[in-house]
């Protein structure tokens, strides 16, 4: 076992919970791949020194004050990875309880998800402390608070698994503030069943904490999954983020911001996959790194046999805002089927000086155009956000950083 | 109002005006004509403070200040105006909050009061129906997707809620329809309150009928090689050019 197996592995889970074969499963299988290294392809421009430098206590007691947030909605605040709000007194349609054992890490095993980036997923499954089954029926509006307070130097694994049931709707918002220097590493499951719509949104800040979190997302027959993640950056940070179209008619969309600065580390692998034909999938992401900020951002279109009709477009366009940053863009596309169409388009380029000349000859100053300039490029994916309250809610802050 | 005295500016170490002068008073519109290449949007850019438009000799002085050593933002604040011979897109970036971001930049350099979102939206609607433009074109991106004669027609909008001391308007009428040339025309017009100053660069004389220019002149090679009345640019429309690169050579 690696040493950083080692030392993530030291502090014993509690075997009483009724999960003690997973965390078994998760532990052994966790020994036999190992973590990551710089030769692993799918980890080749994020190494995890930040973490293997790192030593964690246990965790501490915290309350960190929560945002507020633009639409109402039941909120289910997770501090420091833990739940504390009260799974009893949610209303109906929305409905939290631990996840049954034979559910568990369902995809873990599915061999549709292989083990292309498994190590964590292990970790998870062999050290999560609570596990929580989210069902949606009805018209609901979520907001999944994640903080991590100052003195967080722990290690947590959160683990959820978002049911949402055929013909619902949901708005899920997850609000994720870290200030942190610990290890976040969480395991989220979405299923959105026949004829249901999500619209998810992820808003995250990250300080020193290492964010690792991985989502799959599977949908059903005529469903519609979007999600808006707006990433502000943080020490090292790296989303899975899966999208798995299984039933014809669906549609999965992702649209994506993510802002750099010094000694940021934000690496994205997205996926989207046509699992079946008459399906459709749009994705866009953006990268604006300053400083000595690094993006990765690997965007998968997988479309699988016997896909015909299905359409697909990933576009990613990107600004280096200094000689420092770096931004490493990797589309993939793999196709198995003939009747399709998918495209791509990757640029990665400069503010342009003659905008910025027309914007001050109109008397805006250098500072002011630059930042009407970075937010004309920044917030065009979060137009996306279908509902208006959240849109201007992400472009508000997105407005207040630039 | 602008005093250019034997001006020498270089674009990447390549001398492009080689002692230009030219001095417009207040109220005038001089118009200045010349070969393609022979310096006039390099002439626009430099009077509109563009960095890498380097003066090395010579001087600019507007309204009794040196300009030379202005910011862009400083330059339009105190009155400058530029009409791009290409105006820029700007993907992303809202036309009418573009607009009044900017206005209310300029007005914040001098000391005044910001003008408010609704007064703002009558000042712009008003040049918009003026230039027979659609309002839909303030809800989109700066530029973006305009045609090449809504790309000119936004430069006098902009002008004209602006309100400069002195606009150049660089080919402002190429490209432009008969009608819209007879808009624009309108818009340049309507800004002529005897105090205001226009220096008009344009290839055709037919925009100049509209105008009456009180000057015309000849930017050859870097530099004015002739001056003179409106009759000067009918002269062009049937001579060309070619007697005057000679002369000038
Ligand atoms: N960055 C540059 N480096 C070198 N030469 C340049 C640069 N920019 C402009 N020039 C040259 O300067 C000269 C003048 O250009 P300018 O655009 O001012 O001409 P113009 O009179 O406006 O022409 P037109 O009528 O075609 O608009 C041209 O020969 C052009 O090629
Ligand atoms: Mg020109």
């Amino acid at each position: 076992m690696s040493a950083l197996a080692e030392k993530l592995m030291v502090t014993p889970v509690d075997e009483t919970s009724g999960y003690d074969t997973i965390h078994e499963l998760g532990q052994q299988r966790l020994m036999q791949y190992g973590f990551p290294d710089m030769k692993t392809e799918e980890w080749k421009y994020t190494p995890l020194r930040v973490l293997e430098k790192r030593a964690f206590q246990d965790p501490i007691e915290a309350t960190t004050a929560l945002p507020s947030w633009p639409v109402d909605g039941v909120v289910l605040h997770f501090e420091q990875g833990v739940l504390t709000s009260d799974p009893a007194t949610l209303p109906e349609g929305v409905k939290l309880s631990p996840i049954s054992p034979d559910l568990l890490g369902k995809k873990d095993y599915d061999p549709l998800y292989g083990q292309r980036e498994g190590a964590f997923g292990w970790l998870n499954l062999a050290k999560f402390k609570q596990a929580w089954h989210l069902e949606i029926t009805g018209d609901q509006t979520v907001i999944l608070a994640t903080t991590l307070s100052k003195a967080f130097e722990a290690q947590v694994h959160p683990r959820l698994l978002i049911d949402v049931a055929a013909n619902a709707s949901l708005k899920l918002i997850e609000d994720q503030r870290d200030q942190g220097q610990g290890l976040i590493n969480i395991a989220c499951e979405i299923n959105v069943a026949e004829a249901a719509r999500v619209e998810h949104v992820i808003c995250r800040q990250n300080a020193e904490s290492v964010w690792i979190q991985r989502t799959d997302v599977d949908v059903a027959k005529d469903a519609d999954y979007r999600v808006s993640a707006f990433d502000r950056g943080g020490r090292l940070t790296r989303h899975d983020l899966n999208v798995h179209i299984k039933g014809a008619g669906a549609n999965g969309e992702i649209d994506g911001l993510v802002l750099l600065n010094d000694r940021q580390h934000v690496d994205w692998h997205t996926e989207i996959a046509h699992c079946v034909g008459h399906t459709n999938s749009r994705e866009a992401f953006r990268f604006l790194a300053d400083g000595s900020g690094v993006g990765v951002l690997n965007g998968r279109i997988h479309i699988h046999p016997d896909s015909d009709d299905s359409h697909s477009d990933l576009n990613t366009a990107n600004l280096l805002l200094s000689d420092d940053a770096r931004i490493n863009i990797k589309p993939e596309l793999e196709i198995y089927s003939e009747e399709v169409t998918a495209s791509h388009g990757a640029t990665i380029g400069q503010l342009d000086e003659g905008s910025l000349f027309y914007m001050r000859s109109r008397g805006l100053t250098e500072a002011e155009g630059l930042a009407l300039l970075k937010f004309g490029f920044a917030a065009e994916p979060m137009m996306q956000i279908q509902t208006p309250e959240i849109r201007e809610w992400v472009l508000g802050q997105l407005k207040e950083v630039l | 109002m602008l005093k250019i005295k034997d001006l020498h500016v270089s674009v990447d170490e390549q001398e492009i005006l080689k002692g230009l002068s030219l001095e417009v008073g207040e109220g005038e519109l001089h118009a200045v004509m010349g070969p393609n290449g022979s310096g006039k949007s390099t002439l626009g850019y430099t009077l509109a403070g563009r960095d890498d438009y380097e003066v090395t000799s010579g001087s600019i002085e507007f309204d009794g200040e040196d300009l030379v050593e202005m910011e862009p933002d400083e330059r339009a604040a105190a009155g400058v105006f530029l009409a791009f011979q290409y105006p820029v897109e700007i993907p992303g970036v809202n036309n009418a909050y573009f607009l009044r971001a900017a206005l209310n930049a300029q007005r914040k350099a001098r000391g005044e009061e910001e003008v408010d979102g609704v007064n703002f939206l009558k000042m712009v609607r008003e040049s918009l129906a003026e230039l027979e433009m659609d309002e839909s074109l303030l809800k989109r991106a700066v530029n973006e997707g305009f045609s090449g004669g809504e790309k000119k027609r936004n430069e006098i909008v902009q002008m004209a809620v602006l309100q400069p001391k002195l606009a150049i308007l660089d080919e402002t009428d190429s490209g432009l329809d008969i009608d819209a040339l007879k808009l624009v025309a309108d818009g340049i017009n309507r800004l002529r309150d005897g105090k205001r100053s226009f220096v008009v660069i344009t290839h055709y004389q037919r925009l100049l009928d509209y105008l009456t220019p009180d000057k015309v002149h000849v930017l050859s090679g870097g530099r004015i090689v002739e001056s003179g009345g409106p009759e000067l640019a009918h002269r062009l429309e049937s001579e060309g050019y070619g007697h005057l690169e000679r002369a000038s050579a």
